[in-house]
């Protein structure tokens, strides 16, 4: 009988070490494809604030209202400070294929080509294809899981993810710690198009709060480290718990 | 003492429609904002210098309530240096010659303070249907020097995104499908609905283009020169537009052919390209036809030339290409350089520019401007080379 019991038991935690080592084997895809869906929640609407500190020490702050919906794939942005940029809105579609921008002063909707994608957004580290385009790190990259590392106190996945042949990759290969309990990433290393080496920006997300269930990096820092320049991000109003009509990503909606 | 009763009545009108607007549900304050513009223009011409500065006040009134929005601006304009200016003095000498010395007076211009509603408009919208009544910016067209179907706004080829005037409409839009969209605008310039403007539009998105087909009717006028007597006959226009994208470069075009009442009927078209390079450094080329233009210049005449000074006609020569590049220099400062060259006679007049965001809320702008044309050709060196300093403080 004794015997019995020790074989069950030895069994269970056979069992549980087996299903523990399963549970960690988990790969880099399925890694960045919860990151991925962690960063872009079905919808959502916020109010954020960006900051530019320039080469020269000076800076620039941007507010504006954006708004998404199918995990990021739509986006619009509406810009509410400063005045000279008041009222002036960025629609992009297709994670940011499409992109048009509306200018208050002339009432005139203007669309972008797809070379604007990777130019900075009002002269931030941000680019379009940065701000609007949700599913880049799936489609655009090939990832490898390089283990496990402490970052900034939190225990991460460490990722390197290399642009795919073919794709419209914006950089050579990218670096990232994603935390293993949120699944938010803590910094992302950004290497240059044409150089591997050489590391042209540094995103880093801090501040993680719970909004409507979804773990959320409330502030998020680019430092371009070419440039020497940086761009601050961060919330000052967001909700995940909204129904934003279709209608509302159109031009009709960025002159609204 | 009517500019300042008229300033009064603007925000006397804004603060009771705020009053309206606000006992709604979700209303919003008035939100207040605008911007000052001081703008100096040295020009040197016919071994004479000249300046003439300006000083605009914009002040804008907004505000919404669920599907309602109240917008308004007023504009004061403020002038300085040499106002009166005589449109002959910029022109040719054999055309000037064929004005009669007792008509020369009637060109001369002066630039007096004005006071005036740019914008008053209410906007009412759910999610697929839009109305605005009042006077409203209206633009159209894909083109970014020139617009062939926009009979509304006249854009200075050499400041071409500068803001343009409200028009007096009702304008309807309506939402069919995601990126179809049709837009109805009855503009009632004249005294009946027979000579009013009446547009229609229908806008449909394809991939990553979009493409938007235009019929426009309305009342269109010629001055002659010679006689000084107007015309005023029934204009339609059928245009269409499309932008998009081809291996990488930004394309865009726009075509008008209009049916004249009483003159010849004329089309017009624009094409045009971009492309930003890895840098920022971003090239823009645009090539235009007037078929109404004129292809040697030793056919201009007195009309073209007023004409095209007084707004009455886009282009005096009938091709002519625009370029512009611009280059990011620091994430503060632009430089760019236009330049619009007239295919028709040779003549070009280039541009250079700086955008400088100087503050946070301030903008300052200095335009160069060189013609270098022979005489008697559009862009000729007689009408001058200057420089605008132009800042704009945003509150």
């Amino acid at each position: 009988m004794l015997r019995k019991v020790l074989l069950i038991f030895v069994f269970i935690v056979c069992f549980g070490l087996i299903a523990e080592e399963t549970g960690e084997a988990i790969t880099a895809e399925e890694i960045i494809r919860t990151m991925t869906e962690t960063l872009n929640p079905e919808q959502s609407e916020a109010v954020m604030e960006m900051t530019i500190t320039t080469s020269g020490d000076q800076e620039r702050t941007f507010v504006y209202k954006t708004y998404s919906k199918n995990g990021g794939e739509k986006s619009l942005m509406k810009y509410l400070e400063p005045g000279r940029v008041k009222n002036q809105a960025i629609l992009m579609l297709n994670n940011a294929d499409d992109i048009w921008m509306y200018f208050p002063g002339t009432n005139r909707v203007r669309k972008l080509a797809t070379h604007a994608k990777k130019q900075k957004v009002q002269g931030s580290d941000f680019s379009y294809e940065d701000l609007g385009s949700s599913n880049e790190f799936e489609d655009d990259y090939k990832s490898v899981l390089l283990g496990e590392e402490e970052k900034e106190g939190k225990l991460c996945y460490k990722l390197e993810l290399t642009g795919k042949k073919d794709s419209d990759a914006g950089y050579s290969r990218l670096v990232a710690w994603v935390e293993k309990e949120s699944y938010v990433p803590l910094v992302i290393d950004y290497y240059h198009e044409k150089d591997p080496e050489l590391l042209e920006k540094e995103l880093v997300l801090s501040n993680v709060k719970t909004i409507d269930g979804i773990p959320t990096p409330m502030k998020m820092i680019m430092y371009n480290k070419l440039d020497n320049t940086k761009t601050s991000m961060s919330f000052r109003e967001l909700t995940y718990d909204v129904d934003l009509p279709d209608n509302l990503f159109t031009e009709m909606g960025m002159k609204k | 003492m009517r500019s300042v009763a008229s300033f009064l009545m603007f925000v006397v009108f804004g603060i009771v429609l705020n009053l309206l607007v606000m006992p709604n549900a979700n209303a919003e304050e008035l939100d207040v904002f605008g911007y000052f513009e001081p703008q100096f223009i040295f020009l040197y011409q016919n071994g004479n210098s000249y300046q003439m500065n300006s000083d605009k006040l914009r002040l804008d009134l907004q505000s919404s309530a669920s599907n309602v929005e109240f917008g308004a601006d007023v504009i004061y304009n403020l002038y300085f240096g040499k106002k009166s200016w005589n449109i002959l003095d910029f022109l040719p000498s054999e055309i000037v010659d064929e004005v009669p010395s007792g008509m020369r007076s009637y060109f001369r211009y002066t630039f007096n303070d004005t006071l005036y509603l740019d914008n008053v408009y209410v906007r009412m919208s759910n999610s697929r249907i839009a109305c605005i009544f009042g006077k409203q910016q209206i633009s159209l067209g894909t083109g970014y020097f020139s617009n062939p179907v926009d009979v509304f706004n006249l854009k200075d080829a050499m400041d071409p995104t500068y803001e343009q005037t409200g028009h007096n409409s009702a304008r309807l839009d309506i939402m069919l499908l995601n990126r179809t969209s049709v837009m109805f605008l009855y503009s009632p310039i004249e005294s009946d609905w027979n000579n009013s403007g009446k547009l229609f539009r229908l806008k449909v998105g394809l991939g990553h283009f979009d493409f938007v087909l235009t019929g426009y009717e309305f009342q269109d006028k010629l001055t002659d020169f010679y006689s000084l007597s107007v015309t005023n006959e029934r204009r339609r226009l059928t245009g269409c537009e499309f932008v998009g994208e081809i291996f990488g470069l930004g394309i865009w075009g726009e075509g008008a052919y209009n049916f004249m009442e009483i003159s010849d009927d004329y089309y017009e078209f624009l094409l045009g390209s971009d492309y930003t390079f890895e840098s920022g450094l971003y090239v823009l080329l645009e090539y235009h036809r007037n078929g109404r233009g004129k292809t040697r210049y030793e056919d201009y005449n007195v009309n073209d030339w007023l004409r095209f000074y007084l707004g009455e006609s886009k282009t005096i020569a009938q091709d002519q290409m625009y370029a512009l590049i611009n280059y990011p220099v620091t994430d503060l400062i632009d430089l760019q350089l236009m330049s619009i060259f007239s295919i028709s006679d040779g003549s070009a007049a280039v541009v250079p520019v700086i955008n400088y965001n100087i503050f946070e809320n301030v903008d300052l702008n200095i335009m160069g401007n060189v013609y270098t044309g022979g005489e008697g050709k559009v862009y000729n060196s007689k009408l001058g080379n200057g420089v605008v300093i132009r800042a704009r403080a945003y509150f």
